[in-house]
């Protein structure tokens, strides 16, 4: 059977039901229930293994080597601002959102020590702290405020991409093309400086032979992160279920909501043109854990629709969000592209509950994962 | 989640029949109004159905479902207030929404929605006299809990607010003479914006709160010590005597042997527990629920992470049952030791095609 769907077919189907799952297989044992794998130490070091060795560690290198790009385009701009020097900023600009945000579906482990993970992203940003902060200080121009060394001290809202986005493409931006080494540009520079130094500190943690890798590699009653190969998995999963959760609940439903008001403003890195970047990588993320890992792998072989289904559908919201019009104002309130957005919100539920029901479930891992996801 | 208004310990049969009406008895499936009439206890609990829809459900003393109530996202904790007939189902955080049912019949359910700024931490409780809701709230902007006042008698307005003396607030209860309320202030900030993402497992600050009802003013505030920083205080009930018998959640090393309950009063420092390792280990450093059985002088865990149900004696300490229950979710006081629920159905030794969720609420018990 081929899963494969193309953008013509699947158009069509936008029109009529938004749902993909209504053209899925339906589970192979209707009526009975998958028997839970037993997590031994074999099958689970080997899907953490793979997780971490060829998804989260590479996700991180991959993220720190773009941060580094970046920084270094945006002092080659600041240098000597040109149409040439301007490109590759926004090239690099763009493939650093896009390599965060296969990595950034990791909400734990080191990027939550010392508020790294706000510090590369500070978003959402519902009172704009982060704005009045950026423009406060591009209004001020003290050189100090363009000092990559001690941008770590300094408020988490003024040091990641949103700061960046906002020097690069907001109001005012106009002005990095009048002259070299102007402040504002000096400031980019030191986010996105701090930003590739940030990356490497999570690069690091995760290289580290006898650190987090390790404790994620191989859970045990001496391991400080996982004791059991059941709670190993459930944070893959968890993972995977909160990541959904993410795109769903606070990438998109903060600027759209299928009938509610668009507030376009609010979309992540719409200043750039860059939010379906950001949102497809984050899907694309999803998928690289999920297929790589082999998770799907260790269910039941009688209900391996559970995990093809999962693929199928997270392969189709893959596909469609690069197709959104990058203009926000303009996807939020054209038809075509509301029905795409509302694909996606459609999509994403039936993704998150397909996880966390199906794949929960079928693990053994209680009566759908969230369900105890503890508090 | 628990019922306040403990003069007579809890309402019985015959005034929760009463309570429930003629009507909602009379159109009851034989088989729930015969477990009615035969339960000597009724719970509540919070579920979630097969097709992925959430609700309420109130079960007899074995397990049957005797009616449910629809909720438009997953409950958590709850408030009973036995003398108003009054259950609230709090949405589980960051939730915005508390449902009131009248298990009198006599009114429609009431949304109470959280206030701009704030979202509900899953719990609350009445006081005594059933006038006044609290819930335990995040003020996420200022990274601290508040209790939110609300007004039973006038549709669940929101009367004002009081400090929590804490950030990550959870389980709120308050004491039977109504004069403090108890707040367990699990250390962790979180808000809505990062979903449920804790985001200090670095610098957590729990602590147990104690709070005047009547002004809002602090009356003791007991701060976990350094070493124990990453023992988030969750979850609370009082004994017979008073006393504050506390449950904790260790986000710290899985590898480190924390103390998990504990108990205080009013002027006295916090006792932690030594509970034996074996027993810690199977808690997997995480109690999800905890209950006190005062008529017994018992005191109840459960733990979904480690699939335990452990048992103690209230007054010695000392562990009287320690078993396996996989998925073990809510606990509350039953008639003779605990009934106990899991995510995967059980409830009182029946099981139904449902998770239940955390948290069990006494509606009656007969002691």
């Amino acid at each position: 059977m081929t899963r494969r769907l193309s953008l013509a077919r699947l158009l069509p189907m936008l029109a009529g039901g938004l749902l993909l799952s209504a053209t899925l297989p339906a589970l192979a044992q209707e009526g009975t229930a998958p028997v839970p794998p037993d997590l031994t130490d074999e099958n689970v070091v080997g899907v953490m293994t793979k997780a971490v060795d060829e998804v989260i560690r590479p996700g991180y290198r991959a993220f720190h080597a773009s941060a580094g790009a970046l920084a270094k385009a945006t002092d080659a701009f600041c240098a000597a601002p040109s149409a040439e020097t301007r490109q590759a900023v926004d090239t690099a600009f763009r493939q650093a959102v896009a390599e965060w945000g296969r990595i950034e579906i990791v909400r734990i482990g080191p990027v939550l020590d010392d508020n790294r993970f706000e510090r590369i992203l500070f978003y959402p940003d519902r009172k704009s702290t982060g704005l009045k902060q950026v423009q406060a200080l591009l209004q001020k121009q003290d050189p100090a405020d363009a000092d990559a060394a001690t941008m770590g001290a300094r408020s988490v809202a003024i040091q990641g991409f949103g700061a960046l986005e906002f020097a690069l493409y907001g109001t005012g931006a106009d002005a990095l093309m009048t002259g070299p080494e102007s402040f504002r540009c000096r400031y980019a520079a030191a986010v996105a400086s701090h930003i590739e130094k940030t990356a490497g500190q999570l690069v690091a943690a995760w290289d580290a032979p006898d650190g987090v890798q390790q404790h994620w590699k191989h859970p045990g009653p001496q391991n400080p992160v996982f004791r059991t190969g059941r709670e190993a998995m459930t944070a893959l999963l968890g993972i995977l279920v909160h990541g959904a959760e993410a795109v769903r609940d606070q990438r998109i439903e903060t600027f759209y909501r299928h009938g509610g008001i668009a507030r376009p403003k609010s979309a992540l890195f719409w200043r750039s043109g860059n939010t379906w970047v950001s949102i497809g990588a984050n899907i694309e993320g999803l998928r690289a854990l999920f297929d790589t890992s082999g998770m799907a792998g260790l269910i039941d072989p009688s209900f391996v629709s559970i995990g093809g289904n999962i693929d199928f559908v997270l392969k189709a919201l893959a596909r469609v969000t690069p197709t959104i019009d990058t203009d926000i104002e303009k996807a939020v309130s054209t038809p075509e592209e509301q029905q795409k957005i509302a694909f996606l919100l459609v999509n994403s539920r039936d993704l998150i509950e397909r996880l966390n029901g199906e794949y929960g479930t079928a693990m053994g891992l209680g009566a759908g994962f969230s369900f105890a996801d503890g508090d | 989640m628990r019922a306040a208004g403990r003069p007579s310990g809890a309402i019985e049969r015959r005034a929760f029949l009463r309570m429930a009406g003629v009507g909602f008895v009379a159109a009851l499936a034989p088989r729930p109004s015969f477990a009615l009439s035969r339960t000597d206890a009724v719970f509540a609990s919070g579920y979630r159905d097969r097709d992925g829809t959430f609700g309420i459900a109130v079960l007899a003393e074995d397990g049957t479902v005797i009616d449910r109530t629809p909720l438009p996202a997953r409950s958590h904790g709850m408030a009973f207030s036995p003398l108003t007939g009054h259950l609230v189902a709090f949405a589980r955080r960051p939730g915005t929404f508390a449902l009131v049912i009248d298990r009198t019949g006599s009114a429609e359910p009431v949304t109470i929605a959280a206030a701009e700024d704030r979202h509900f931490f899953g719990h609350g409780c009445f006081s005594p006299d059933g006038r006044l809701l609290y819930a335990s709230e995040n003020d996420f902007d200022n990274r601290r809990g508040v209790i939110g006042l609300y007004d039973a008698r006038d549709g669940y307005r929101r009367i004002g607010e009081y400090q929590t003396y804490g950030i990550g607030t959870h389980d709120l209860s308050v004491s039977d003479d109504g004069k403090l309320l108890i707040a367990a202030n699990g250390g962790i900030e979180t808000h809505p914006d990062f979903g449920r993402t804790k985001l200090n497992l670095d610098h957590m600050e729990p602590s147990l709160a104690l709070i005047d009802a009547a002004t809002g003013a602090l009356v003791e505030r007991h701060a976990l010590p350094e070493k124990l920083r990453q023992l988030s205080t969750r979850h609370i009930d009082l004994d017979d005597k008073g006393r504050i018998w506390f449950a904790c959640q260790y986000e710290g090393p899985r590898n480190d042997l924390p103390p998990l309950v504990g108990h205080f009063g009013k002027g006295e420092d916090l006792t932690f527990l030594s509970l034996p390792a074996e027993t810690t280990i199977g808690l997997a450093n995480y109690v999800g629920a905890i209950a006190v059985n005062r008529s017994e002088g018992l005191v109840g865990l459960t733990s979904p992470n480690g699939g335990r149900f452990v048992v103690l004696e209230a007054e010695s300490g000392r562990i009287i049952r320690d078993d396996a229950l996989t998925d073990a979710a809510g606990i509350a006081a039953a008639p003779h030791g605990f009934a106990v629920s899991s995510y995967d159905g059980r409830f009182a030794g029946r099981r139904e095609p449902v998770a239940w969720d955390q948290h069990i609420a006494k509606l009656l018990a007969n002691h």
